[in-house]
């Protein structure tokens, strides 16, 4: 892949993130915090962009949704479960729901 | 009631069909909504059909501590710790909607919700009059249902250290079996 294609689809996935970010929030606060793991004060600041910032913000070379799984979950959901999924994924869950928010960096 | 306006009333009501929809059960309809006794078994069999069920609510923190109600517990009261730290949401609202979320968890894992509305906000009062309280698992470090006034210095969750009969229901069971027979055929 080169370059341009990369940084294309690194734009493509800013947008389509911060748009669908957006319009949980716009939809319902309360979920869209536990599901986008994001602190309120993130959520405003992304619920009041602009379309214009909203493109300029999509439009760089790093990926603004980040990794939500530390390796624990990860390994969670992954090992010891072969036989049943559901539990991995509600031990995921469970762990995933006791994680703090993802707060601005000041 | 001083102050009764339509505009609230209406808005109880919405809470009240909203609240039934999800299961919830008479005695959490008094608790939580400002209408009357006499209006709600009526809206509960204009929403649901029947009449509502009566008798008194499950009152032991004890079914929370089982193996398969206290996963389903734990994560309900971790979604719930969530919105209340964070989406700075309170009382009935913050149970409602966690329990929607979780409802949306099962769901997804196409796992049969075992806690219902109604003991989802028992389990919230449970937790507000400390009888019950949430401990670490050493191992995994999520959040787990437990008694208050215990020592859990070394506790490890169920879903760490499953027990050996966990899970091996009548109902699963007859479900293997079913399956089993379906691939015969």
């Amino acid at each position: 892949m080169d370059n341009a294609q990369l940084l294309n689809e690194i734009r493509e996935t800013n947008l389509t993130y911060l748009l669908l970010a957006q319009r949980m929030i716009k939809d319902d606060k309360a979920a869209a915090l536990f599901r986008l793991g994001i602190t309120k004060e993130a959520a405003e600041l992304i619920e009041a962009l602009s379309p214009a910032q909203l493109l300029k913000i999509a439009a760089g070379n790093m990926l603004l949704c980040r990794f939500r799984f530390d390796n624990r979950i990860l390994g969670d959901m992954l090992t010891g479960y072969v036989k049943d999924k559901i539990m991995a994924s509600s031990h995921a869950a469970v762990l995933m729901a006791g994680q703090g928010a993802e707060p601005i960096a000041a | 009631m001083a102050g009764k306006s339509l505009v609230s009333e209406a808005r109880q009501t919405q809470l009240a069909i909203d609240l039934i929809q999800h299961g919830a059960r008479l005695q959490l309809l008094e608790a939580e909504t400002t209408l009357s006794r006499e209006r709600l078994p009526k809206l509960y069999k204009e929403v649901r059909g029947v009449s509502p069920p009566k008798g008194m609510l499950p009152f032991s923190t004890d079914w929370f501590i089982s193996w398969q109600p206290n996963i389903h517990a734990s994560l309900y009261i971790d979604i719930h710790r969530y919105l209340l730290t964070h989406a700075e949401i309170r009382g009935i609202e913050a149970t409602l909607k966690a329990f929607k979320l979780y409802l949306e968890h099962c769901q997804s894992n196409h796992a049969e919700p075992v806690l219902s509305l109604t003991r989802a906000w028992s389990l919230v009062r449970f937790f507000d009059a400390r009888l019950l309280q949430t401990t670490p698992c050493t191992r995994c470090g999520g959040h787990f249902v437990v008694h208050s006034l215990e020592l859990y210095s070394n506790y490890v969750c169920g879903l760490c250290r499953v027990p050996s009969r966990a899970g091996k229901t009548k109902k699963a069971a007859e479900q293997a079996r079913a399956v089993g027979l379906q691939r015969a055929a």
